[in-house]
Parts: structure tokens; C-alpha cells; sequence
């Protein structure tokens, strides 16, 4: 991988051919998520969470108001995300289409996170974890550390 | 997408603003809780982003939420901050809505 940097308006990576098939497993593996609605899988419960810490009303209000829309989001920019992955070789993004990647690959590390037991109370996972899930979620990590850091070398757009 | 204190924020002199009128007011936060997957630069470009802060301003929040393991990111009335709310969710963010303290 060379990671994304900013030119001009748009930003740009190369990914290898092995790199985008993870990606693209990755990616079917967080549709699945997206599209069931069994209750009680942690990856979901993560990636929809409650909107109140302790009151079980208004966290259910806020699920009727809101879950539909952030379900769209989050399958509309898996879709932009899947759109523009290459085969192997050059990644150049739009700002739409970074700010999907840039929503997608944290909702993938929460995702693998989440799968890998890491929670507020175990802290950050440990990097010299030899296995093949954390090699994983560092690629993870990268790719959208660079994603973050281009939009800063960006500025910040004001929509 | 707008910015959070400006036009929105109802404006009242001291002299008139009771604490009933005021609880009325801005009853409710919404709070970012600290999580051990999300970047800490990530965090930061996404307050800014989302609610206009300066990066001095962004950061302190993110410090906030990363040490303290939480930080109020916004107030106002209760659905403005369900917004703020699915907002925040929108970016994977932890947050929650409740009423101010």
C-alpha cells in the first residue's frame, strides 16, 4: 500500500491486488451486518448505538427516529466504497467518495474491533498481537489514518 | 450542515432569563464517550467538521473525551441533539443525548 495523500482536490492511494480483495471481503462481510436486523450482535449494537446511556425510552425513541437514515448512510457510502476499489493499483477519491471510505473504514475497524473483543473497558488492542485479524485491523488503521490526515492537509470543507 | 452556537442558540439578556426559562432553554447535552477503536486525529477532524470548532477547541474535546472518558460536545434542545446524536453515530463516533446536570 502507499497510503492516501492529498493532491489537489482529490486524494490518492495504491493498493495491491491482495489488498483490495480483503477490502472487498471486508466489505461484503459489513453489508451482512448492515442488512440483518437480528437483535443482540455485538458488531451492530457498535455500529448502532444507543442514542441514551441509561434511559430505555428515549434510547428507543431515538432508534424509531434515526436507525433507518444511518442505516442508509452507512450502506450508501459501503456502496461508493465498493464502487471504487481497483482491482490492485491506484485509488484517486473525490471528496464524496473519500468522506465514504472515511466513514466505511472506521465502521470496518469497529466492526473487526468489536470482533476482536475490544471494548471501552480492555482499551486499545495490542499491536504485537501476532494474529491475522490484528494485521488486519493495523492495515485497517493506516488506510484510514492517511485518509484522516489528507483531510486535514485539505482543510476541512464547510458544507 | 450548520454550526451549533449561532443561529440557533435563542439570545436573552441576563435580567430576563430565569432558571425556569433557562431549563426550558438548553436542558440537554450530547456527550462523546471515549472508545479504544477510533483514532484520536479521527475524532478531532470529525467535531470540527461536524460542528464548525476550531482545531484548538476540537482537540481539547477529543483530549477530554480521551482522558477523562467523556465530554460534553454540544447543547441545546432535545431534538438538536438527537441530530447531533445521529450525527456523531453517522461517523461511528460513541455518543449519547441526555439532559444536563
Amino acid at each position: 500500500m502507499r497510503p492516501f495523500r492529498r493532491q489537489g482536490d482529490h486524494v490518492d492511494a495504491w493498493l495491491s491486488p491482495a489488498e483490495c480483495q480483503v477490502l472487498t471481503l471486508l466489505l461484503d462481510q459489513l453489508e451482512q451486518v448492515l442488512a440483518d436486523d437480528a437483535p443482540g450482535d455485538t458488531v451492530r449494537e457498535r455500529l448502532f448505538p444507543a442514542g441514551h446511556a441509561s434511559d430505555a425510552d428515549i434510547a428507543a425513541d431515538y432508534r424509531d427516529l434515526t436507525e433507518s437514515s444511518l442505516r442508509e448512510g452507512k450502506t450508501g457510502d459501503l456502496a461508493l466504497v465498493r464502487a471504487s476499489v481497483p482491482d490492485g493499483g491506484g485509488v484517486r477519491l473525490d471528496d464524496d467518495q473519500a468522506r465514504a471510505w472515511l466513514r466505511t473504514t472506521n465502521d470496518l475497524r469497529l466492526a473487526l474491533g468489536t470482533r476482536m473483543g475490544i471494548t471501552a473497558q480492555t482499551g486499545p488492542p495490542d499491536p504485537d498481537d501476532p494474529s491475522q485479524e490484528m494485521s488486519v485491523y493495523q492495515w485497517l488503521t493506516a488506510v484510514q489514518g492517511s485518509l484522516v490526515d489528507a483531510f486535514v492537509a485539505g482543510g476541512a470543507r464547510r458544507t | 450542515m450548520g454550526c451549533v452556537a449561532g443561529p440557533m442558540a435563542p439570545e436573552r439578556t441576563t435580567e430576563t432569563t430565569t432558571d425556569a426559562e433557562h431549563e426550558l432553554d438548553r436542558p440537554w447535552v450530547t456527550v462523546v464517550w471515549d472508545d479504544p477503536v477510533n483514532l484520536m486525529t479521527y475524532v478531532t477532524f470529525v467535531l470540527q467538521d461536524l460542528f464548525g470548532y476550531d482545531e484548538q477547541k476540537a482537540t481539547t474535546l477529543m483530549l477530554q473525551v480521551h482522558h477523562e472518558g467523556k465530554a460534553v460536545v454540544s447543547s441545546g434542545p432535545r431534538e438538536k441533539m438527537e441530530h447531533d446524536t445521529s450525527r456523531l453515530h453517522a461517523y461511528g463516533l460513541w455518543a449519547t443525548y441526555q439532559k444536563d446536570s
